[in-house]
């Protein structure tokens, strides 16, 4: 009952958020047009001079005609804020029947002002005073009020549905390439910068750049050509993935973290076959990660392992992921009669249930298998033939570390999951799972095996985290039973939700804000976990689907949104067209 | 003998605290079939309001006279965040997926945790709890049991509240009013029953217990520390299914039964798998055989087509 | 010295100012000819837990360091060489402090690190700066296998130098000081977690050793707050004295707990609960509980009570802290290791392997004594020191040479 008043107070939102733009936007308009040019002619020369007085402040700003890192992000605003204005009026006009160039105007406008009032009042406070602020940036700031101003004044239009653009197909996958070239150099470009506010700032423009981008239908379209171009993206991506470390200039600092990202993803999407495909809430999922930890620890070459058995690492990891598949299985056994809220539960016990187990067995209580809480330290680096994963390589004259051997193995694992994860989506067993997830009685009298399917879940998505976990014992040295704590599961469900649940490309990026965040952004370490509680209270609030959502997905949460329902079945329909074809 | 009987008070003394705190999860549950996750916050969020109470106003003295208004300024801290949280995060989510409200939940109670820690003074590490005189000090001895002063009052407290609830439920027009939305919400809502309001009264009553829970396990274990809300929750839960989620009377017994069974495990499960070391995989372990094989619990839950 | 102090304070603020200008395009502090010219640079990291519970420890790490290096600045102690202190966050965590190693591993200037401060945390750290060859001097980590291995007879890492003493020293020192006073039967519980179970475990041997019993063995869990079911344990077998292998958020409560349930006998632990904070949480009948701490407490010393003023004066914004005196000895190890190796030496990275081999050599008068290390990289100094609780306070009892 609740949801649709839900709806019905953003629709009301919209209309008056329309209102008001256009309130604001009436007296200009005009003129609005080369106003947003102006806008972005000024926004653009005001960053080519010196912004703060001092040279300390947001890197370094204090330079006229040499732009720093937040500079440049606002000389990229003006070039966007140009291109769309062309697409309103001028050369650009028949891309702009395609994308919605005044909303999008509009989002930027007013990003790129809330964006240059927040770095003005920035250098005023660390510089200690708005004295500090120098022309160059006030104006900036009234080049992004002008385009602001300017975009209130065009009028929004309806642009033509992208699902029925058919360009060549040569220009969108040179887009996919040129997009993926971007997320490289630009995660190589974020993950250098030292200063956690530049930092942060730029991760508020990227948000920016492509919440504008989304306004203006561009992604609907990138999401359509991904479909088409599958292929090419896939291959573009594992690409971009391979060539990351060899953008890192030899330091390993930055692998470092890499290869905990990749971790962590990869339990993620096992976590999201049982969540996300399955519906099945999990919230002791961190034990299958630690199973295999253990298991990997175990039987290493460590003084402190506690199983004479040394067999080769290959064997290892299947050993490792079976074990956790079995957990898996056992875990997964009580779906048989429970469901819901108490199996989610259930979950949480048997997670509680490893950790306490893995501190217990240490020969006082219980056999010796973990040394208890102080775990098993001292794993060696892999080394699988002659390969050390412990030594430095050198390719094409650059050097590798010991964090980018991991990584190009875990690579090879996460790919291995994405495949297993979409094969399954798209096989009768996906389909199974989401009629279990939507109505599992429904299912069951559809004649689907509910039970089978529900083990499947739970043993598969443990099996590959138990996978996981061989390898991070390795890579992280030792395994302690703290690392398999409650909060753990909280996080992994976290990357799930935050992302989009159902989706590979949500949980990626999920797991990437969860694990990149707290490293990069060390002034809010302290303040960390409570911004995450609050961040899961009010992605549930607002939007429950998730940053990525799945199309069919979000139509569950918001059930009253035949808009977004149609949209569904259309492209269904298209892509049986297309099928068929 | 006598180590069973010690054994037996141990247990006895946990399970009222289990008891107190599982009331709360179980009325929440019977009205709105909603799993109060961060309830175990709301139980340390009491502790830490007596605790405040007494810093603030009384610092140094320890006369027993303090103790009651110790447990209003719980009972204030406790009640005023259950509301809050039942006003700006669950009712907005009333009618959204399963899925929804429980994961809000762990926010929550991730979010107050770190709140506690970050602003509350001092708690970083654990604080002392004031001892109050004649509910704590040294123990009592009857034929070579001991009992602590703490563990009378805890006992006590439940009896007490216990008495009380169940005269409120019984007994008022509230009361009534909560069964009737218990049994079906719509249908109380047609027959003048504002429904809203019974929920948020089912969070207050369940956070007044959950406060005197706090002031009980601080006098306890004479200190308080914001992680005490998730393990105490976890069990406490496991009481309110163990005697039929729904069911009061079912969640003082499923406090008892659990907290005895608890120190029966640590005091006569022989062997290595016996001992504290493990006594909290046994509770575990009793929800899950609970959860599967009863998921009514001892005393039957109200609502059973949940599990 | 003094003087110099307030000249050095100073001139290092301007040299990372002046470096810090002009920077942008080129990686700070890629080359090692940066700033003004004549010398060189070369760090010394820190890696502790400067952030979270124990960040009162950890920042008095840092700033003892700082305190040495200032020093060795000033009296121009490696001609040629300007010493920078990198301090790096481990919040006490494992992961976080691997991360934090690989950062200074990765930083060619780095010369030697002093940290952390957790046992489990150097577990993981030990890997990083052994793999880079970097020698690391842990002021605090007390557990044996760090330098001893898991068989008690190799050492694990060639790189790894502790100031501090282990637990098998305290554990034997404490054995003593309960047999001395005629207590022959203890209840030992530990929390499981390295540092604890050690204790308990040497505790226990030279206990026996001594000719005393253990008449009950328990463990609790450390998420636990209520010890009831295992004081019910301890209790019925009547010990003397309970011995504690763990650290004061546990131990407190426990001692409090303990007495109001009966049992009446002393608590003895190590330096994991020599804190005041134990006796807060233990509250009045904590009176007569006793604990060992590594070396001689700071200020009985003659060089101790120089450095406490000279930290002093040097004006931190925290206190030095527990491990104050062992970091700024650890810092003066690196330090004098780098007297000896840098001198003929063109760049840092190359001569690491050097800076190691000098560090193991190194001799000289610290502030908890004389700093030399054995063929493990433990330090030669033994010292233990015993204290009981007396009037709310921790009261120095006796201090002893074990080595």
């Amino acid at each position: 009952m609740s949801t649709s008043t839900d709806i019905e107070t953003t629709y009301a939102d919209d209309a008056e958020k329309v209102s008001l733009w256009d309130r604001i936007g009436r007296p200009v308009a005009p003129f609005a047009w080369p106003m947003v040019l102006a806008g972005a002619v000024i926004l653009a020369a005001g960053c080519f001079l010196s912004w703060s007085y001092t040279d300390e402040v947001l890197g370094d700003l204090s330079i006229d005609f040499y732009p720093g890192a937040v500079q440049n992000l606002m000389i990229i605003a003006a070039v966007l804020a140009v291109i769309f204005a062309l697409m309103y009026r001028g050369p650009f006009s028949r891309l702009g029947e395609w994308l919605a160039s005044a909303t999008a105007l509009r989002v930027l406008g007013l990003g790129t002002t809330v964006f240059m009032a927040l770095v003005i009042a920035l250098i005023g406070v660390q510089a200690g005073g708005l004295v500090n602020v120098m022309p160059g940036a006030w104006i900036s700031f009234v080049g992004a009020v002008l385009i602001l101003l300017g975009a209130a004044g065009l009028t929004p239009r309806a642009s033509k549905d992208p699902l029925h653009a058919h360009l060549p197909s040569w220009l969108e996958i040179l887009t996919i390439v040129a997009l993926l070239a971007i997320v490289l150099f630009g995660a190589a470009y974020v993950l250098d910068i030292e200063d956690g506010t530049v930092f942060s700032l730029v991760v508020l423009f990227t948000g920016l750049v492509a919440f504008t981008l989304t306004r203006a239908g561009f992604f609907t379209w990138v999401g359509i050509i991904a479909q088409t171009h599958r292929r090419v993206l896939m291959l573009g991506a594992v690409a971009v993935a391979f060539l990351f470390p060899f953008t890192q200039d030899g330091s390993d600092a930055n692998m470092s973290i890499a290869t905990q990202v990749l971790i962590f993803a990869s339990t993620a999407l096992g976590l999201n076959i049982v969540v996300g495909l399955a519906g099945l809430l999990d919230l002791g999922y961190i034990a299958f990660l630690g199973a295999g930890a253990y298991v990997g620890a175990m039987f290493s070459h460590s003084a402190f392992a506690t199983i004479g058995w040394k067999p080769n690492f290959l064997l290892v990891v299947i050993f490792g992921a079976l074990v956790s598949a079995t957990l898996g299985l056992i875990i997964g056994s009580p779906t048989l009669r429970v469901s819901g809220d108490y199996l989610a539960i259930v979950t949480l016990a048997f997670g509680e249930i490893f950790r306490l187990a893995m501190g217990n067995l240490d020969g006082q209580d219980g056999p010796r298998l973990t040394n208890g809480p102080n775990g098993i330290p001292a794993i060696p680096d892999l080394e699988i033939g002659s390969f050390n994963f412990g030594e430095t390589h050198e390719v094409f004259g650059i050097t590798l570390g010991r964090f980018a051997n991991y990584y190009f193995l875990l690579l090879v694992v996460a790919a291995i999951i994405i495949t297993v994860f979409t094969r399954l989506n798209n096989s009768r067993i996906g389909r199974g799972w989401i009629a279990i997830r939507e109505d599992e009685k429904a299912a069951e009298a559809m004649g689907v095996n509910t039970f089978g399917l529900k083990l499947f879940a739970f043993a598969g998505g443990a099996f590959l985290a138990g996978m996981a976990g061989t390898i991070k014992a390795h890579h992280d040295v030792s395994v302690t039973p703290d690392q398999y704590i409650f909060l753990e599961s909280a996080f992994l469900l976290a990357a799930v939700v935050l992302g989009g649940m159902g989706t590979v490309a949500g949980v990626l990026i999920g797991a990437t804000i969860l694990k990149l965040m707290p490293e990069k952004l060390r002034f809010v370490a302290d303040y960390r976990l409570l911004i995450f509680g609050l961040l899961l209270v009010l992605m549930m609030r607002f939007r429950p689907e998730g940053l990525v959502a799945s199309k069919r997905r979000q139509l569950e949460f918001h059930e009253e949104d035949e808009e977004l329902a149609d949209r569904v079945e259309e492209v269904h329909l298209v892509e049986e067209q297309e099928a068929k074809a | 003998m006598t180590d069973l009987l010690q054994q037996l008070v141990n247990g006895l003394t946990l399970g009222s605290l289990y008891a107190l705190i599982a009331v709360g999860y179980t009325v929440v549950y019977g009205i709105v079939q909603l799993i109060n996750f961060a309830h175990g916050e709301v139980f340390m969020i009491g502790a830490f309001g007596a605790l405040a109470t007494w810093t603030l106003l009384f610092q140094g003295t320890t006369a027993l006279w303090v103790l009651p208004i110790m447990i209003l300024g719980a009972v204030v801290a406790s009640v005023t965040v259950a509301v809050v949280m039942e006003r700006i995060a669950y009712r907005p989510l009333r009618g959204a997926p399963r899925l929804a409200p429980l994961i809000t939940a762990i926010g929550i109670s991730v979010a107050l945790q770190e709140a506690v820690r970050l602003f509350y003074p001092g708690a970083k590490s654990k604080i002392p709890f004031p001892q109050i005189d004649v509910v704590t000090g040294p123990a009592l001895s009857f034929a070579g049991v001991t009992v602590q002063r703490a563990a009378v009052f805890t006992v006590g407290a439940l009896l007490m509240s216990a008495a009380l609830l169940w005269w409120f439920v019984n007994h008022t027009r509230t009361g009534h009013g909560m069964q009737a939305v218990s049994e079906d919400k719509d249908t109380a809502r047609l027959m003048g029953v504002n429904v809203d309001r019974i929920i948020v009264i089912a969070f207050a009553l369940g956070a007044f217990l959950a406060a005197i829970a706090g002031v009980a396990q601080g006098l306890l274990n004479a200190n308080v520390d914001f992680r005490m809300g998730f393990l105490a929750g976890l069990k406490a839960f496991t009481a309110a299914v163990l005697g039929g989620i729904g069911n009061i009377q079912g969640a003082v017994v499923g406090g008892l039964v659990l907290g005895v069974a608890e120190a029966l495990a640590v005091g006569f499960i022989p062997g290595q798998f016996g001992g504290s070391a493990w006594k909290d995989v046994w509770a575990f372990a009793l929800l899950i055989i609970v959860l599967v094989f009863r998921p009514q619990g001892i005393l039957g839950a109200r609502v059973v087509d949940r599990a | 010295m003094r003087s110099h102090m307030k000249f050095a304070v100073p001139v290092v603020v301007a040299a990372l100012a002046l470096s810090a200008c002009g920077t942008r395009g080129e990686e700070p502090g890629a080359g090692s000819t940066g700033g003004d010219g004549a010398k060189k640079t070369v760090k010394i990291g820190v890696i502790a837990p400067l952030s979270g519970d124990l960040s009162a420890l950890g920042k008095g790490i840092q700033h003892s360091v700082e305190l040495a290096v200032q020093q060795a600045n000033a009296a121009n102690a490696i001609p040629g060489w300007e010493i920078k202190v990198e301090a790096v966050d481990d919040e006490g965590k494992a992961d976080v402090g691997k991360n934090g190693a690989t950062k200074l591993a990765a930083d060619d200037d780095v010369a030697g690190v002093v940290g952390n401060l957790n046992s489990s945390v150097s577990q993981q750290t030990q890997p990083v700066f052994a793999a880079a060859n970097i020698v690391q001097v842990s002021p605090a980590n007390t557990g044996p296998s760090l330098t001893r291995g898991a068989d008690g007879n190799t050492r694990p890492y060639k790189t790894f130098f502790r100031t501090c003493t282990t637990d098998i020293t305290q554990g034997a020192f404490a054995a003593k000081f309960l047999l001395d006073q005629g207590i022959k039967k203890v209840a030992t519980i530990h929390d499981k977690k390295t540092y604890g179970q050690g204790l308990v475990q040497y505790f226990t041997e030279a206990f026996k050793a001594g000719g005393g019993e253990v008449v009950v063995a328990q463990t609790i869990n450390p998420d636990e707050s209520n010890y009831a079911p295992v004081v019910s344990k301890v209790a019925p077998a009547k010990p003397e004295a309970v011995y504690y292998g763990g650290e004061y958020p546990q131990a407190g409560p426990l001692s409090q707990q303990m007495k109001a349930a009966g049992l009446n006998v002393p608590l003895m632990g190590g330096d994991g609960i020599y804190d005041p904070t134990f006796i807060q949480l233990a509250g009045a009948t904590s009176e007569g509980d006793f604990a060992t701490s590594v070396g001689e407490p700071t200020d009985a010393t003659e060089a101790g009570k120089k450095f406490l003023a000279e930290y002093e004066a040097a004006k931190f914004a925290e206190p030095s802290a527990a491990y104050g005196g062992y970091s700024y000895d650890a810092a003066n190890a690196i330090i004098e290791g780098l007297k000896v190796a840098l001198k003929d030496a063109s760049d840092v990275k190359s001569a690491r392997q050097a800076i190691v081999d000098a560090v193991g050599q190194v001799s000289f008068a610290g502030v908890t004594g004389q700093v030399a290390f054995d063929e493990f990289g433990d330090t030669k100094v033994k010292v233990i020191s015993g204290y009981k609780v007396e009037g709310g306070k921790w009261t120095f009892v006796k201090s002893e040479n074990l080595g």
